[in-house]
């Protein structure tokens, strides 16, 4: 026996060099800032849970690597939910007594972060939304402990319909999904056309998982309108879109959307170009935060972020602002923390109003197009509209004009 | 004239879609008229010949030897999953077969997620058929014309191979009578291994023909899967023609319903489907039930 370098040993070894940096870590007193996510990862919601995990692993690891959080590792409690409401609440539970997060990112519908904002206060917990678009979070359903960082349902709307005003159109058609989603958007661009005293010639709903088009986009060409406004996400939005571009619908009509992302963008490829719409982030926004931002994103990722993945670290650079503020992750002193952080964030000035929690910011119109050497289109910003002007009053979903 | 060019290109459109139906319902009513089963994951076979399209365009960078390729992986993966599995099952009661296609349907759809992700993916056309043409002042997609053109030419070519070869005379017979096939000497169990395979290779062709128009996605086999089941019960279960002729009549039914009652457009499928049931419960060429 020469040589000492048994099995035995090595395992010895092995367990030493993992255990190192977690003993040093807790030596020093610091536990970790532990942040529950349930997040939609299978099911028809999954594109986008996918999209704000990213988002949120990317900004842990960056933390990280600087030393952490108020010098504190950041670690993420991820489960999925399959975007059903019941088991969010379920899942949210969850991380919140197993794991001991009392932060929360994630609930990647409407209706789950319904479900999951009345138990907050009973689980001292901070939820800081990144995506969820009802306006009654910040509205009729305002809890204490719920911040949104995202732009909501209604302030996407409300830049649609800036634009609008501005533009020479005059006669809109539309076609959206035919559930509460798709008729809600449209009576609201109904009333928005009708607002900018032009004129709204009809719409026309095609059930959910429709997979031919051919009929509706003959009925839109029959309209005479100079723009269609489509309120269609995932397979039914690129089938149709991929339909649309067959016919060359948007040779005769000016094609606005609800949902500009890159994604459906990849999904369809050239048949997204000419596109209009409302965007909650695109990676062509122009400023030094997010330049940084998209440069370090494609150096880990080998492509630019796509929407929700933008809001994700959107919502992390507010929370992360919170608790540099406040010194602490407790509730009670991250709340007031909160309520007055503002961050040169990557949509530029963005920040938390106390009265309601929304964080008030730009909103962006853009065009999909075709640039030199790209494989594939971008959407490009046509216009901004300052926070002032897309966000709605304290507690509303409305506009008064 | 105006009225005229609406029709003509509403009446392609139609064909084209029955196209992509046939494909669908033909290899379940196949499936079903020689094996007894009704074949759950058959949208997922569907859907699946999407994404392997999807790959061989891809990396071949052609859209014809995927069109040949992937039909031809997603049904020797068909053939394979009979051999392996389903064989086993045929002295059991039905309910063995719902549970076990179903099971795949489950497995398939995860493993295509891990492999393909969540994210929808392009297929495009080949650029010799991404063009229009104009039928009286109409603009009309070149690939829909295709679409009609490659359903008629399959569904002539199926008729030919159930009818004129000596495989199709075997599928025939065994669909009648099975023991009487296997007393005669032939190995009904290759009989049914290969038309589990064309019956899923079909559904892969159609899975490629239509990722054009509906990217290559998950929703693709839930889609799928319902407009298949009512075109065969429509058409009869185990009915070669009755499949054709359920997938012309939905065609037709939903392009011109859907123009003319948008609010049905969901239920002028069950309409037909239920008027059918009413008048001849069997389907419209299937035995009586």
């Amino acid at each position: 026996m020469t040589t000492p370098f048994t099995r035995r040993a090595a395992m010895r070894a092995g367990l030493a060099a993992v255990a190192a940096p977690t003993v040093l870590r807790y030596a020093r007193g610091e536990t970790p800032i532990r942040i529950g996510m349930p997040l939609a990862l299978t099911g028809p919601a999954a594109e986008i849970g996918e999209q704000m995990r990213h988002g949120a692993e990317f900004w842990a690891k960056q933390v990280n690597a600087k030393g952490g959080l108020i010098g504190r590792p950041i670690e993420l409690h991820i489960e999925d939910t399959t975007g059903d409401p019941a088991t969010c609440v379920r899942k949210a539970q969850l991380v919140v007594e197993r794991d001991d997060c009392h932060l929360l990112f994630g609930m990647v519908l409407s209706s789950e972060a319904l479900a999951v904002v009345p138990k907050l206060a009973e689980w001292n917990a901070i939820f800081v939304s990144s995506d969820n678009g009802d306006g009654r979070l910040t509205g009729s359903s305002f809890v204490p402990n719920f911040f949104r960082a995202n732009i909501s349902g209604p302030m996407e709307t409300r830049v649609i319909s800036l634009w609008l005003r501005r533009g020479e159109m005059k006669n809109f058609y539309a076609i959206g999904m035919d559930y509460a989603w798709g008729h809600n958007s449209i009576d609201v661009f109904q009333d928005e056309v009708k607002k900018a005293n032009k004129n709204f010639v009809g719409a026309v709903f095609s059930p959910i998982g429709t997979k031919d088009f051919s009929t509706y986009i003959t009925k839109i060409r029959q309209a005479g309108a100079d723009a269609c406004f489509i309120v269609m996400q995932g397979a039914d939005n690129n089938a149709f879109l991929s339909q649309a571009r067959e016919y060359r619908l948007s040779d005769k009509v000016q094609l606005l959307t609800s949902i500009v992302d890159l994604n459906s963008i990849h999904a369809v490829g050239d048949a997204s170009i000419g596109l209009v719409g409302s965007t909650r982030y695109t990676f062509t926004i122009d400023n030094p935060a997010n330049q940084a931002f998209v440069e370090a994103w494609r150096k880990e990722y080998g492509a630019a972020p796509d929407v929700f993945e933008g809001e994700q670290w959107q919502a992390c650079q507010i929370l992360q602002a919170g608790i540099e503020k406040a010194g602490s992750i407790e509730a009670d002193k991250l709340r007031p923390a909160l309520e007055t952080v503002a961050v040169d964030s990557i949509k530029g000035h963005v920040a938390i109003r106390a009265c309601d929690h929304q964080a008030v910011q730009g909103g962006y119109m853009v065009k999909v197009v075709k640039q030199e050497g790209a494989k594939t289109p971008a959407p490009v910003i046509i216009a901004t509209y300052p926070g002032d002007e897309v966000t709605p009053a304290c507690r509303q979903m409305t506009f008064d004009s | 004239m105006e009225f005229l060019g609406f029709l003509i290109t509403q009446c392609l459109n139609a064909l084209s879609q029955a196209a992509l139906l046939f494909f669908l319902g033909v290899g379940l009513t196949l499936i079903f008229g020689i094996m007894r089963i009704v074949n759950f994951a058959h949208g997922t076979f569907f859907m699946l010949g999407a994404y392997v399209g999807y790959s061989a365009v891809a990396t071949i960078g052609n859209f014809w030897a995927a069109l040949i390729i992937a039909p031809l992986l997603v049904g020797g993966f068909g053939a394979a999953f009979e051999l392996a599995i389903l064989r086993h099952l045929y002295r059991r009661d039905h309910s063995a077969f719902l549970m076990v296609t179903f099971g795949l349907t489950l497995i398939m759809g995860e493993a295509i997620r891990l492999i393909w992700g969540v994210n929808a993916l392009e297929v495009a056309a080949p650029q010799s058929l991404s063009g229009i043409v104009f039928i009286l002042d109409e603009p009309f997609p070149i690939y829909r014309l295709f679409l009609a053109g490659a359903g008629i030419v399959v569904a002539i070519a199926i008729w030919q191979f159930l009818d004129r070869t000596r495989l199709g005379l075997l599928i025939r017979a065994t669909s009648q009578n099975a023991e009487m096939v296997h007393a005669l000497g032939t190995d009904v169990r290759l009989v049914r291994s290969a038309v589990f395979g064309i019956g899923c290779g079909l559904a892969g062709v159609g899975g490629v023909l239509a990722a054009p128009l509906v990217t290559a996605s998950l929703a693709m086999a839930p889609n799928a899967v319902i407009d298949t089941f009512v075109i065969v019960i429509i058409g009869g279960m185990g009915s070669f023609a009755g499949s054709l002729i359920g997938a012309l009549l939905v065609a037709f039914v939903q392009v011109f319903g859907t123009y003319y009652f948008p609010d049905l457009a969901l239920a002028l499928m069950y309409l037909v489907m239920l008027t059918v049931l009413v008048v001849r419960p069997g389907g419209l060429l299937g035995k009586e039930a």
